[in-house]
């Protein structure tokens, strides 16, 4: 089966997260960048389906600047056959995130998408909701489990959906985004290092697909999360429902 | 002209050097919040986990020569490798906890390829302990002229006496080797090394306790302790000499460790004065707080490339005695100021056990005694300086 796998350059979710002063995005010196993690769990994932079949090809696709093939080297190293890179310096919205890549599907042709369920830089947890819809192909979100029919050409996912698991089937080629826990990514092996400096990483550039990636968002202003106060006890519901409308406001 | 355009790792490196750091962090160290804070290991069923991944992922025995199942990584590769892989509470000691291997001592390499076979290879495999006996009460700065521990030939085999001292792991592991006196009349030409199994009859070790709760060095004696002929390593009188460009070699990943656990400190420290008040200010703002950790910053980028430098030498070929005993020397020195900051700034907390920094303190101040201490090694580059 040749699956193709989507890769996200984010912050490395250990590391501390300053907003820039001016609110417009963050301050990014000294920030160690990393796969999305839901995106590690694709191409693991991606990984134990080829490792399982017996053959086929894992392709990985990430859309950014030059320096979003770090990410993709990790990813070959992992195991992944080889690479595409969408070049492109500006910020992205979901929805042309989504369309740079339902193009590169239609000249891959792979069988099965797996995606991050989202990117823990913006959560937006839409591209590959998006890209189904453009491509007029099933969706399975929030995978915990895949289950692949004899002859390869249906799956059943098992979702992680508010309060319990569901479980549905489509015929492939579809998309399936990885929840947390899918399965548990591989470390990078010194031989796959070794190998994945060989491996293909094919530029392409957003004029030769031919797609409006102009922004329909618009990100007004980043403001860091409140700092934590210290807790409080309180003896009844009655007080704590009282307080989370009259001190808090949130309900 | 062609300016050089500065050091970078390579891409493969920097990765595999990512990898180590990432299993450090999200392996062992959990690990080791679940055994005591003085544990010389990782408990049995946590290291077989881990280790059943570094072996998947093929981190195990990096260092090792590729036909003998390494991974064939240089010396500057191992350097980089370990200041990752000794940032935790054992990496001193015990980098890694042992998940990515351990190493027989490298002089075993100049034995013959049965004698690899025999010993050295199923170490690498199994990831055991092993030790290296030099010292001896007659003192360890100077081993060409304090070796008394005696080896006479009869027949095809080789009878020792004697008694070496503060020799690590002597009484746990499968094998070691020792350095003895075959020639008395022959200074350091009169020295060789053999390969003693645990249990040889004659042979006992005896541990005791030090700074160092871990590792347990021990004193070894040797009564008429039969030795068979074929387990000399090298020719006889070679002992000293076929070990010195390994040993050589071995001081950067060591030096790599003291940087590794130094950076590791200084990072507490800095985190601590960030959030840490006294008399309403955070001590990140007082200029007595702030000296120590910029001389410590300055010290640590020091130490990296005195490191790398020596690596790159020793990898090239060259000669990188002095250099090996300028990264050990500065390394272990700039640890124990460091750590002996991060300790301060923390106040009471930085010699509570909840902290990995108690058990760095102690375990630094063997760095300067170990492996050559600080004066034996200041020795050397002023002997250079007048050659
Ligand atoms: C915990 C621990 C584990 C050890 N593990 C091992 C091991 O596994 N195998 C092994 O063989 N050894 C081991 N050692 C021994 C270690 O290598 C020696 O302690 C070290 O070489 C110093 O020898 P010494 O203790 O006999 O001191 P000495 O040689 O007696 O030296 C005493 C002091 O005098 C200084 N000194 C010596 N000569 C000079 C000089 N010319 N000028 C100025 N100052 C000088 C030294 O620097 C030192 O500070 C271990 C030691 C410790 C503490
Ligand atoms: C084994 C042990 C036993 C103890 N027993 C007792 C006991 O019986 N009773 C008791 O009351 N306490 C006891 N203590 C606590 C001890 O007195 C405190 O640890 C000590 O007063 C330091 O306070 P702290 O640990 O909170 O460090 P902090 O006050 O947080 O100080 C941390 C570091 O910052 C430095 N610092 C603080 N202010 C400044 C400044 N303005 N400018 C520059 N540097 C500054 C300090 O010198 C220190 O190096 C004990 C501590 C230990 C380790």
């Amino acid at each position: 089966m040749k699956t193709l796998v989507t890769v996200k350059r984010v912050p490395d979710p250990e590391s501390t997260i300053r907003v820039k002063p001016d609110g417009s995005g963050i301050v990014t010196e000294n920030v160690k960048y990393v796969i999305n993690p839901f995106d590690e769990i694709a191409i693991e994932e991606a990984l134990r389906i080829k490792e399982k079949q017996g053959g086929g090809e894992v392709v990985l696709v990430s859309i950014g600047a030059k320096v979003v093939s770090e990410q993709l080297r990790t990813g070959l190293a992992m195991g992944a056959d080889r690479a595409i890179f969408v070049a492109c310096e500006q910020e992205l919205d979901s929805l042309a995130v989504a369309r740079l890549l339902a193009k590169i599907v239609e000249r891959e042709n792979p069988e099965l998408l797996v995606m991050g369920k989202q990117a823990i830089d913006d959560d937006a947890n839409q591209a590959g909701q998006m890209l189904a819809a453009l491509l007029g192909w099933p969706q399975a979100t929030f995978a915990s489990k895949l289950e692949f029919s004899a002859d390869q050409k249906s799956v059943q996912v098992t979702r992680e959906v508010d309060g319990g698991l569901e479980t549905i089937g489509f015929a492939l080629p579809g998309v399936i985004t990885a929840d947390l826990r899918l399965n548990e990514p591989r470390y990078a092996s010194l031989p796959g290092i070794m190998k994945a400096r060989k491996k293909e990483i094919k530029e392409i550039s957003v004029s030769e697909l031919g797609v409006d990636i102009t922004s329909r968002l618009k990100i007004q202003k980043l403001t860091p999360p409140a700092k934590k106060q210290g807790g409080k006890k309180v003896e009844t519901v009655q007080a704590l429902v009282d307080l989370l409308h009259t001190e808090a406001k949130v309900i | 002209m062609n300016p050089f355009p500065g050091f970078t790792l390579s891409p493969e490196l920097e990765l595999l050097r990512d990898q180590v750091r990432r299993i450090v962090h999200d392996e062992i160290i959990p690990a080791e919040k679940r055994v005591d804070p003085d544990a010389e290991d990782l408990a049995e069923e946590d290291y077989h986990r881990i280790v059943a991944k570094t072996k998947a992922a093929g981190l195990w025995s990096l260092a090792a020569p590729e036909q003998y199942g390494g991974g064939g990584v240089n010396t500057f590769g191992m350097s980089v490798i370990l200041e990752e892989m000794s940032q935790h509470r054992m990496g001193l000691y015990n980098p890694g906890c042992g998940v990515f291997g351990r190493y027989p001592p490298p002089v075993i390499y100049g034995g013959s390829e049965e004698q690899i076979q025999k010993y050295a290879v199923p170490t690498l495999r199994a990831g055991s302990y092993t030790f290296f006996a030099i010292t001896e009460p007659s003192g360890g700065s100077d081993p060409a002229g304090s070796i008394q521990c005696r080896a006479v030939r009869d027949g095809d085999t080789w009878v020792l006496n004697g008694t070496k001292i503060f020799i690590s792991h002597a009484h746990e592991a499968n094998w070691g080797v020792v350095f003895v006196r075959t020639d008395p009349t022959k200074g350091r030409k009169g020295i060789s090394c053999l390969i003693i199994d645990q249990g040889t009859p004659g042979f006992t070790a005896r541990p005791f306790r030090t700074i160092r709760t871990v590792s347990l060095p021990n004193e070894v004696s040797f009564e008429d302790c039969r030795v068979p002929a074929a387990n000399m390593i090298g020719k006889e009188g070679d002992g000293l000499d076929l070990c010195m460009d390994l040993l050589t070699k071995q001081r950067f990943p060591y030096s790599a460790c003291n940087l590794g656990v130094a950076r590791a400190a200084h990072r507490l420290a800095v985190a601590h004065a960030k959030q840490r008040s006294t008399f309403g200010v955070p001590l990140s703002q007082r200029q007595a707080i702030q000296w120590m950790l910029a001389d410590a910053e300055v010290e640590l980028r020091a130490t990296r490339y005195l490191i790398w430098d020596g690596a790159w030498k020793a990898d090239r070929g060259e000669d990188a005695r002095v250099e090996a005993s300028v990264a050990k020397l500065y390394s272990s020195e700039m640890l124990g100021r460091v750590i002996d900051n991060a300790v301060q700034i923390h106040g009471g907390y930085g010699v509570t056990k909840e902290f990995p920094l108690e058990r760095w303190y102690r375990e630094a101040r063997v760095r300067r005694i170990g492996e050559g201490p600080s004066e034996v090694h200041r020795m050397v580059i002023a002997r250079a300086l007048f050659r």
